[in-house]
């Protein structure tokens, strides 16, 4: 498979400052430091981690929202890193993103219809009549009734929402679709909805996703590759059934055996240190069971231990 | 058009609003309507001067030069001047129906450009951020400590009176409020998903603050500018208190001045105008405050 998104590491730190005209830098918080892996054409990659872990901010940095301080971003051979705000129209037809809050991410005072059409708008997708049929296409390859697009958003469900959000991301037909925990606001009925439709979505028009939760069993539905992201930096990278039943990395281990259904749970102490000041060596150690002194000085490098199965770790 | 229907029902459910805005919806078709069936209001007549209301009389002392004493006569209301004339013999309600007219101009207008800068200097200060934030918020500040009157009465001074120039001069420096309260609004919808949707989309900074951020804090700058009118019209009524109006219209400020030195025998011509101010002033607020309530989130 072709990769569709390489991502070398990629650094995102945002600063703290004090004041604005004579603004003090105080520190950094290093939200995604140093990530790399790729999304092959067709793939769903799944982005696990605990909140705070910087897996939004990397999404949102993929897509350039956000500006990335180091690292590169290329999309099929063409460099997206640095492209200007002006010539980035191409890069946001290929790239959409889905949110969590489907009753946030809709503007309350637009129809939804409006919502999904400004997308054609935006980038001059045929006149309105084309576009009024392109957005009932849209309802319906979502699931829903094309009479529902002159309603307001909070006179739908969450569900409903969500699907909008889908409609609105598919309307410039993108490659590459980063859902940012899309089911995870949601009931869990509706949770599995909206997964099946994601993963029909994908096989119909060949959309790659990075998914990202903090939910294992939606990852685990959803995903064909799993990585798993600790206070900024991927720590264990592999093929969902491999990492499922074998995961190597201690803290991969520890979020696995929460899962219900296994024995001997492993619990981690303490909290998640603060991403402003990381710990020395490998990020995990103050909390790892397995750590040696190596862990403390040194800071591991991700490794294919074996077939694409990649791994920061010292123990391997 | 759903949604304003939709709060046009919640602000019908509020009774003060809709006593203020029925005020003033009469006032507006008397100011429109009053020059085709009252009399000028300046046309002067010494003969009918100081003519109390119907049903109200004034005891005058005359000095008669025949006689060569003092004679009280007594000046009864007449139905030909409803509400009485001025010490000039001018028509009060002619005169109260020209006021209106002023104060509906300068409070619209006035306020009309104030919300306009204001909006524009809120949202672009919040959108950008930065540095852009904080020289446009300093400016902000500077202009709120600003002696607002003191700064009136300098341009009146500089430029001469006229209505345009009071109206501009309210305008422009009335607008500090509105930015900051736009600002505030901004800052937190600038970080909800829909925004950021819209920049995943490539929408530009234009089409996100026009077609986003102004409709989502329209609701908050109408109840402010219709709270906002009362201030400009008292202004305008102030300056033309202290006489510093524009001498050439008949305002309420000014009739207040000119009936102020009679209060104790003619003191219709200072009460009218009042009572007009306070009502219109009262009207405003009451639908602003009606307005305010209904268009808050999360209600019935």
């Amino acid at each position: 498979m072709t990769p569709l998104v390489e991502i070398k590491d990629l650094k995102k730190y945002h600063p703290l400052r004090q004041g604005y005209i004579f603004s003090k830098r105080r520190g950094e918080v290093r939200a995604v430091d140093g990530v790399s892996f790729s999304i092959s054409e067709g793939e769903t990659l799944g982005l696990v981690g605990e909140s705070g872990c910087g897996k939004s901010t990397l999404g949102r940095t993929i897509l350039r929202l956000e500006e990335p301080d180091s690292g590169s971003i290329v999309f099929r051979s063409e460099d997206i890193t640095h492209i200007k705000a002006k010539d980035m129209k191409w890069w946001r037809k290929e790239a959409q993103m889905v949110f969590q809050d489907p009753k946030n991410s809709l503007d309350p005072r637009m129809t939804v219809g409006n919502s999904i059409e400004e997308a054609l708008i935006i980038h001059d997708m045929g006149d309105q009549k084309k576009r009024e049929r392109r957005v009932k296409e849209l309802m319906i390859k979502v699931g829903l009734e094309p009479d529902l697009m002159a309603r307001y958003p909070h006179e739908l469900s969450g569900g409903q929402q969500q699907r909008i959000g889908i409609a609105r991301a598919l309307a410039v037909n993108p490659k590459l679709i980063v859902a940012d925990e899309p089911v995870s606001a949601l009931d869990v009925s509706v949770q599995a909805q909206i997964l099946n439709l994601l993963a029909d979505l994908k096989k119909e028009l060949g959309l790659s996703y990075l998914f990202i939760a903090h939910n294992l069993w939606v990852i685990r539905y959803i995903s064909d590759r799993v990585a798993i992201m600790y206070l900024g930096k991927i720590v264990e990278l592999a093929d969902k059934k491999e990492l499922f039943r074998s995961p190597l990395h201690p803290y991969t281990e520890a979020l696995l055996s929460a899962l219900p259904g296994k024995k001997d749970r492993i619990i981690l102490k303490g909290e998640v240190p603060s991403p402003v000041d990381p710990p020395s060596g490998c990020r995990f150690h103050p909390r790892c069971p397995r750590r040696f002194d190596r862990c403390e000085r040194e800071e591991p490098e991700l490794k294919d231990i074996c077939k694409g199965h990649f791994v920061m770790c010292h123990l391997y | 058009m759903r949604l304003a229907a939709y709060y046009w029902e919640r602000t019908k459910r509020q009774r003060p609003a809709m006593a203020g805005l029925a005020f003033i919806i009469f006032l507006i078709i008397l100011a429109v309507s009053g020059p085709f069936f009252t009399v000028s209001p300046t046309q002067v007549n010494f003969d009918e001067k100081n003519i109390p209301p119907p049903g109200f009389t004034l005891e005058q002392s005359i000095y008669n030069a025949s006689s060569g004493g003092f004679v009280t006569t007594v000046q009864r209301g007449t139905w030909e001047h409803p509400l009485g004339t001025d010490g000039m013999g001018r028509d009060m309600l002619a005169m109260l129906i020209s006021g209106a007219r002023v104060s509906l101009l300068v409070g619209l207008l006035a306020t009309g450009i104030a919300i306009i800068i204001g909006a524009l200097i809120g949202i672009t200060s919040a959108y950008f951020g930065g540095a852009m934030d904080s020289v446009l918020m300093r400016a902000t500040d500077i202009f709120m400590t600003f002696p607002f009157l003191l700064l009136l009465i300098l341009i009146v001074y500089l430029f001469g009176s006229s209505l345009t120039l009071i109206i501009m001069a309210i305008g422009l420096t009335g607008w500090t409020g509105t930015a900051r309260l736009v600002r505030s609004e901004t800052l937190s919808l600038r970080t909800r998903e829909f925004i950021m949707a819209s920049k995943a989309l490539g929408a530009s900074h234009l089409r996100i603050i026009f077609y986003h951020l102004l409709p989502n804090t329209l609701s908050s700058i109408i109840v402010l500018a219709t709270l906002s009118i009362p201030g400009a019209i008292l202004a305008e009524a102030a300056l033309s208190f202290i006489g510093l109006g524009d001498p050439q219209v008949a305002s309420w400020g000014n009739i207040l001045n000119a009936g102020q030195g009679s209060l104790q025998t003619a003191w219709w011509v200072a009460v009218e105008p009042g009572m007009m101010l306070f009502f219109t002033v009262l009207a405003f607020n009451f639908m602003g405050e009606g307005m305010r309530e209904a268009f808050e989130p999360g209600g019935d």
